[in-house]
C-alpha cells in the first residue's frame, strides 16, 4: 500500500527556504547561498546511503539554528542588508517616476480623443489617478506572484554594472524619445502650437531631458549598489 | 575537538590556505577542513559563511557565482593580492606559536 504520508524533498526544501525567508538580517544572496549549501549536503548524504528524508533532517542540523545564523551574517557584513534594502527602494522610485512620466503622453492623447474630458478634470488630477492606477496594477501583479522579481531574466540584467548602466539608460531614453513623439503627434494633430514653438527636434530633446533629470538620482544609486560580483574589481592573485 | 575560540581562530587561515590552492565554495571549503583534520576540527556548516562574508568585506577574498558542471549555481570564492600577503602573516604567526609549543613539548621545530 503507498505511504499516505511519503516525504517530499522539495516541500521539504520548500519550507526551509521559507523560514530562510523570514530572517530579516539575511540577503537574498545569502540565502541562495545557504541553499546551495543545503542542496550540497543532502545530494552527499544520499550518496552515502541516507534516504532523502534522514538526508534533509541531517542537512538541516548542520547548516544550524537559523536565527543565530543571521545574528552571525549580520556581524559579517551589518550594512548588507540595508544595501539591499536601499537598492529596492530606488528600484521602487524609479519605477514610480518612470510611470509617471509616462502618463503624459496618454493624457495628451485622451485630451485629443475626448476634447471635453478637460473641462471636467484637470490634467495634473487625470495623470495622478492614472499613476496611481497603474501602481496599484503593478503591486497588485507582484503580490499575486504574476511579476517575479527574481527572474533569471532580471538576474541576467544586474549581473553587470557597466551592461545594467548601458541598458537602463537606453530603456529610458527609447522610452522617453517614443513619449515625446507621442506628444508630439498630438500637439499636431491637435493644432496646439504653444507645444513646440521652437521645432520638432528642440521638443523631444527637451522632453527627453527634462524628464530623464529626475530619474538619473535613482538609476545612479542602483549602478552604485548593485550586488554584482564587480562590487570591487576582482584582483585574481 | 576543537575548543570554540580556537576553531574562530583559526578559521582565518584555514580559509585563506584552502583558497591558496585554488577557488572553492563553502561546502567544499567545510568537507577538506574536517578531511584534512581527520575530523579534530568541526565547522558548524553555516557559520562559515559569515567567515567568509568578513573575509571579503576585508578585501582578502573575493567571490563569484558560477555554474558547476552539475549544471547547480554556487557560489565561488577565489584569494586576492591581499589575501595572499595576508595568509603569508597568518602563516609566520602561527608556526611561531607552533614553534614556541614545539619546544616546550620537545617535539622538533619547523622552520619559519
Amino acid at each position: 500500500m503507498e505511504n499516505q504520508t511519503r516525504f517530499d524533498l522539495n516541500a521539504a526544501v520548500e519550507n526551509w527556504r521559507q523560514e530562510l525567508a523570514a530572517q530579516p538580517n539575511l540577503t537574498s544572496d545569502d540565502r541562495r547561498e545557504l541553499e546551495t549549501h543545503l542542496r550540497d549536503a543532502i545530494s552527499e548524504l544520499c550518496r552515502h546511503g541516507l534516504n532523502n528524508e534522514e538526508s534533509f533532517w541531517l542537512a538541516r542540523r548542520r547548516v544550524g539554528q537559523l536565527e543565530q545564523l543571521a545574528e552571525e551574517f549580520v556581524k559579517a557584513d551589518p550594512a548588507a542588508v540595508w544595501r539591499e534594502r536601499v537598492f529596492w527602494m530606488a528600484a521602487g522610485a524609479l519605477a514610480a517616476l518612470f510611470l509617471f512620466t509616462t502618463t503624459t503622453p496618454l493624457i495628451a492623447i485622451i485630451g485629443y480623443c475626448f476634447p471635453t474630458a478637460g473641462k471636467i478634470v484637470d490634467e495634473l488630477t487625470l495623470s495622478l489617478m492614472l499613476w496611481v492606477l497603474q501602481i496599484f496594477g503593478i503591486t497588485f501583479l507582484i503580490a499575486r506572484g504574476n511579476m517575479n522579481l527574481q527572474s533569471p531574466l532580471l538576474a541576467s540584467f544586474i549581473k553587470d554594472r557597466f551592461r545594467f548602466a548601458i541598458m537602463t539608460i537606453s530603456v529610458l531614453l527609447i522610452a522617453k524619445t517614443f513619449c515625446a513623439t507621442i506628444m508630439l503627434w498630438v500637439y499636431v494633430a491637435s493644432r496646439n502650437v504653444h507645444g513646440f514653438n521652437r521645432g520638432p527636434f528642440a521638443f523631444i530633446g527637451n522632453y527627453v531631458f527634462a524628464s530623464l533629470v529626475l530619474e538619473l538620482v535613482p538609476v545612479a544609486i542602483l549602478i552604485w549598489l548593485l550586488p554584482t560580483q564587480n562590487r570591487k574589481t576582482p584582483k585574481r592573485a | 575537538m576543537l575548543a570554540k575560540d580556537l576553531v574562530a581562530a583559526s578559521s582565518k587561515p584555514l580559509v585563506l590556505s584552502i583558497l591558496a590552492d585554488g577557488e572553492s565554495y563553502g561546502y567544499e571549503i567545510i568537507q577538506k577542513v574536517r578531511e584534512l583534520s581527520g575530523g579534530h576540527i568541526e565547522w558548524s556548516d553555516g557559520m562559515l559563511y559569515p567567515v567568509l562574508h568578513r573575509l571579503e568585506r576585508d578585501g582578502l577574498i573575493d567571490s563569484e557565482w558560477k555554474e558547476a558542471n552539475t549544471g547547480r549555481e554556487r557560489k565561488y570564492y577565489f584569494l586576492s593580492s591581499d589575501g595572499r600577503k595576508a595568509l603569508k602573516t597568518e602563516r609566520q604567526q602561527w608556526l611561531a606559536v607552533h614553534n614556541t609549543l614545539s619546544r616546550l613539548w620537545k617535539i622538533k621545530p619547523v622552520s619559519i
